[in-house]
């Protein structure tokens, strides 16, 4: 074993973290407020060191031992990624305030404690990805977040829907990985080798067909078009909580795993903007036409959801197609708000869910007067992904924009024309539900006539919805110190 | 920084305290609400008079404060000629629909959110004349799209409302977006976002990109005119609208779209390019005045019937700016000032009528003038006016458009018919004066006096209309320096 410790002390103290935390709360009966405690105090170590490991990135990189493991056949090969710190950053961020939230949310359920764990390993298997060089064990970790994250979102097993749920996530995310798998047999027939660098130096068709499986197994986990029929289900019927942190963060992120595994395997940049420009126009569309008229709220947002896949394809293309710094500039900050304002979505959704028992935008309506803060809050997540000037989601825009003229190519202005016009039908989708809020209608639990019992929110739901909130309004208001961050990031994401 | 940059951001400042103290003391009642609303308004518009001094001696007032430093975006406000008349008309037309609103049911309820959306949509619309950034350009935009749908939504009349806001929300979001569009291409083709580097640069773009962002620029800007045919969501907004936001719509929001069109690709293009465009701005124009004049003949509704005005009288703005000749143009500017405060006044004996009837079919009303002796008189002067009668403003106005036309040499068959075509607005006037005012008394229920609230800010406005138009000179030099701001000499 040679190289750095520190490459996978994170993922090790998250891993560590869950076993002991388990532990802890079995032997001593903690209760789902102390567990969700003690994984706070895990992920907020976590997240210190993977702010240290920011700080450090250009010395981790530059270093020629900057690996962890062995590159011999058969070894492991860890090797320290900058897009993977910052996006892990994000995600453990979002994990935080997923956990505090769940401190009230899972109170009422009386299997809380396999949840933080889960929750941890899901994060650490995430990393895993980011840092493994070698394909197989990619494969491997790929498994591990996929079987994690289908435990997650039938955690309500004694609801059928939830069942159903987990199970469509685990059938579609195998075959993903299988794809994965396929592609791994043709490489090593191929190259005989696991370890990406070593590919990258004789690609032939057999590894572009490998690359070719990944991008279908990838695509198939970020939830593109036509491969996105188990987003709706999943995000629909999962615990809100998890719901919020895979549409914002795990699935998201799958775009960024991708691209170096795929340019590595001998696609090239061309061919890999092309398909994501081209894909992110269907889901641009089919997110945004399937959004409007949806009556259950997490189905909603689930579509859009998809067409913010779709939004964080076109600047990625862009910038591979293009070779255009800006763009993945404008990715990564798309990613970050993305990831805070479908969290503070689907978290205040839940806390609609909550207290009135139904996520029916139709029986729901009218609750804005009587629970006004969290109204606020899913108000504002909704301008902000609407894309309405002065939150986070506007500056998303006008980067992408701006990244799409950039190129000054007919090809952006065309996929850019879709990306209007989606905008404009997803504004149609947005609207109604913003208002509905404040309009009770005849079916609602909320109208006059009916007496409504009286709502006390939680702080363990307001405080992390909040924050959310406050991030939206404050990347809408200033967000140079994030365009600083990202712009120091972008320079590994050309590689 | 100097005491007058320093006073400049007071403009939008002072509005926004006001909607902060109204959101906190949300309980208020609907006249403690008027009175913050209107002393901060007031202010805006004191402020706005006391920088009158320092613009008569530099030309122009700046203010800068750097805002997102890596995008290259900074928070900067100007104050010119050209801004100046529009940030009047619309601090002024904000004021009057707030005086109006006290006097009718509007804003019973939530008072304090209503005028701080009052305040807001205001806001937007100063932030949009002064922004010098494009950034907070857009953002001032959006905010005056915003607060008025809101407004609309929340306090407007019938069932179908949210169906009618989000009409009008996305088709004129349609309109934004053609403008964000030919901003972000310019911006980042020049990379700066201040309009005084692009009103450098901007020329030295290729043609072709030219003739792409003037194209998408007046489509964009012309969706906010409510030119005809995209003037679709205007009818519909302006009947559910609450009264007072409707004189706001109609009176100051309106005339934004004039505002971009002078603001951008005038002021940034080369004339030779702009001129391709001038025979369909100046067809488009007519167009709209034509058929706006014969919607408002054909309504029986009465609001409706002002409304599709608005439609005939934007047109002849666009005709005006499509002379690109100084005299059309400044007589669309003086037009946009005119056609404020007639339609204000109309607006406001509309909702007169409407308050003491309850009815808004032309059938159901008519003969008022006997028993309102008041009300007739503010009527029939608002009617002369858009009719273009002297010595009431747009006669004025409509005299300079005209000249443009024939000046222009563009066509002269255009401006002929453009001229025949404004006798429909006399038509539509007094064909609503006549039935609604004139013969037999209808309905027979009426009250016997108007309510004062709602009559004495009627009548103010008239005899601001009559100052107006027999002294239009400070206008007219204002129109003059506001023209020579965005053209230079080159005119």
């Amino acid at each position: 074993m040679s190289g750095m410790f520190q490459i996978i002390l994170p993922a090790a103290i998250l891993i560590s973290g869950a076993f002991i935390i388990y532990l802890l709360t079995r032997l001593l009966r903690l209760s789902n407020k102390a567990e969700a405690i003690l994984t706070l105090v895990v992920l907020s170590i976590t997240l210190s060191l993977l702010i240290y490991g920011y700080i450090n990135i250009p010395n981790l990189i530059d270093r020629p031992d900057g690996v962890f493991g062995t590159s011999e056949p058969g070894g492991i090969i860890y090797s320290p990624n900058a897009i993977g710190v910052f996006i892990l950053i994000v995600a453990v961020v979002i994990g935080i305030m997923v956990t505090l939230y769940s401190g009230e949310y899972l109170s009422r359920d009386p299997r809380y404690l396999l949840y933080y764990p889960l929750i941890l390993l899901l994060i650490a298997g995430l990393m895993g990805m980011f840092i493994s060089k070698n394909l197989f064990n990619l494969f491997l970790l790929t498994e591990f977040v996929t079987v994690t994250a289908s435990a997650l979102i039938a955690f309500r097993f004694y609801q059928e829907i939830a069942i159903k749920a987990g199970f469509k996530y685990l059938i579609m995310s195998s075959l993903g990985t299988m794809m994965m798998l396929l592609g791994i047999y043709f490489v090593f027939r191929s190259t005989g080798e696991m370890h990406l660098d070593k590919v990258l130096a004789s690609p032939d068709n057999f590894t572009r067909i490998g690359a070719a499986s990944f991008l279908l197994g990838f695509s198939l986990k970020a939830g593109v078009v036509p491969l996105h029929t188990w987003v709706p289900d999943v995000y629909g019927h999962a615990p809100s909580a998890i719901s919020g942190l895979l549409a914002g963060v795990i699935s998201k992120s799958m775009l960024f795993i991708m691209p170096p595994i795929c340019l590595r395997l001998g696609m090239s940049r061309m061919e890999l903007g092309g398909y994501l420009m081209i894909f992110a126009c269907f889901n641009m569309l089919i997110g945004s036409t399937r959004m409007l008229k949806q009556p259950l709220l997490r189905r909603f947002l689930s579509f859009s959801s998809i067409s913010q896949t779709g939004y964080l394809m076109f600047a990625l293309g862009i910038g591979f197609y293009y070779d255009l710094e800006q763009a993945f500039s404008a990715a990564l900050f798309l990613f970050l708000i993305i990831a805070v304002m479908k969290s503070l979505a689907f978290l205040s959704a839940g806390i609609y869910e909550y207290y009135s028992g139904s996520q029916n935008i139709d029986q729901l309506s009218g609750i804005g007067t009587f629970i006004p803060l969290p109204a606020l809050f899913f108000g504002i997540s909704l301008a902000g992904l609407a894309g309405i000037p002065l939150l986070a989601g506007f500056i998303g825009k006008w980067l992408v924009f701006s990244a799409a003229f950039a190129s000054g190519d007919l090809f952006a202005i065309i996929c850019l024309i879709v990306f209007l016009i989606s905008s404009v039908i997803s504004l149609g989708g947005y609207l109604p539900v913003l208002v509905k809020q404040y309009q009770p209608s005849s079916t609602s639990q909320f109208s006059r006539h009916q007496s409504v019992k009286e709502m006390i929110i939680s702080k363990w739901m307001l405080v992390p919805v909040g924050v959310l909130t406050l991030l939206v309004v404050i990347m809408g208001l200033y967000p140079s110190p994030m365009i600083n961050v990202v712009n120091f990031i972008v320079r590994w994401m050309m590689i | 920084m100097r005491f007058y940059e320093v006073l400049l951001p007071g403009i939008t400042v002072f509005p926004i305290i006001g909607v902060v103290v109204l959101l906190i003391w949300g309980k208020a009642k609907k006249s403690q609400a008027a009175v913050i609303g209107i002393i901060s308004e007031g202010l805006a518009l004191i402020i706005t008079l006391i920088l009158l001094v320092p613009l008569r001696r530099n030309g122009v007032v700046l203010f800068t404060m750097p805002w997102i430093p890596n995008m290259s975006i900074s928070f900067t406000l100007s104050l010119n000629w050209l801004s100046l008349v529009f940030l009047l008309t619309e601090i002024l037309v904000t004021l009057t629909a707030m005086i109006y609103s006290l006097g009718e049911e509007t804003g019973e309820k939530m008072s304090s959110y209503y005028y701080a959306l009052l305040l807001l949509f205001s806001l937007g619309m100063s932030g949009t004349t002064l922004a010098e950034d494009v950034f907070v350009f857009y953002i001032f935009w959006e905010l005056m799209l915003l607060a008025s749908v809101l407004l609309i939504l929340i306090w407007g009349h019938g069932k179908t409302r949210d169906k009618v806001a989000l009409k009008y929300f996305i088709i004129t979001h349609l309109g934004s977006l053609m403008v964000l569009v030919c901003l972000i291409t310019l911006y980042v083709n020049i990379g700066s976002a201040n309009i005084s580097v692009w009103m450098d640069q901007a020329q030295a773009l290729s043609s072709n990109t030219q003739i792409f962002l003037i194209l998408f620029f007046i489509i964009g800007f012309s969706v906010k005119m409510a030119i005809f045919p995209l003037h679709i969501w205007l009818p519909d907004a302006h009947t559910v609208a609450p009264m007072p936001v409707t004189i706001i719509l109609a009176a100051a929001m309106l005339s934004m779209g004039t505002y971009g069109i002078l603001r951008f690709p005038f002021a940034l293009f080369s004339l030779e390019n702009i001129q391709s465009f001038a025979i369909w701005m100046m067809i488009a124009g007519l167009l709209s005045e034509v058929y706006g004049a014969l919607m408002a003949l054909a309504e029986n509704d009465i609001k409706r019937i002002i409304a599709y005005s608005s439609v005939s009288q934007m047109g002849y703005i666009l005709f005006g700016l499509g002379t690109l000749t100084s005299r059309g143009m400044q007589g669309a500017i003086m037009h946009v000032v005119y056609h404020a405060i007639v339609k204000a006044l109309l607006f406001m004996v509309v909702g007169i009528v409407i308050d003491v009837t309850g009815e808004r079919q032309v059938q159901k009303i008519s003969g008022l003038a006997r028993r309102y002796p008041w009300l007739s008189v503010c009527a029939a002067i608002g009617v002369l006016g858009i009719s273009g009668m002297p010595p009431l403003g747009i006669f004025n106005s409509e005299w300079m458009i005209f000249a443009g036309g024939f000046d222009s040499g563009i066509s002269t068959v255009l401006t002929v018919l453009t001229l025949i075509g404004s006798l429909l607005t006399v038509v539509y006037g007094l064909r609503f004066f006549g039935i609604v005012f004139i013969g037999e008394i209808k309905p027979k229920q009426l009250p016997e006096k108007t309510p004062r609230s709602l009559l004495i800010p009627t009548m103010a406005v008239t005899v601001f209309l009559i100052i107006e138009g027999l002294f239009p000179g400070p206008l007219l030099s204002w129109a003059i320096k506001g023209l020579a701001n965005i053209f230079g000499g080159t005119l």
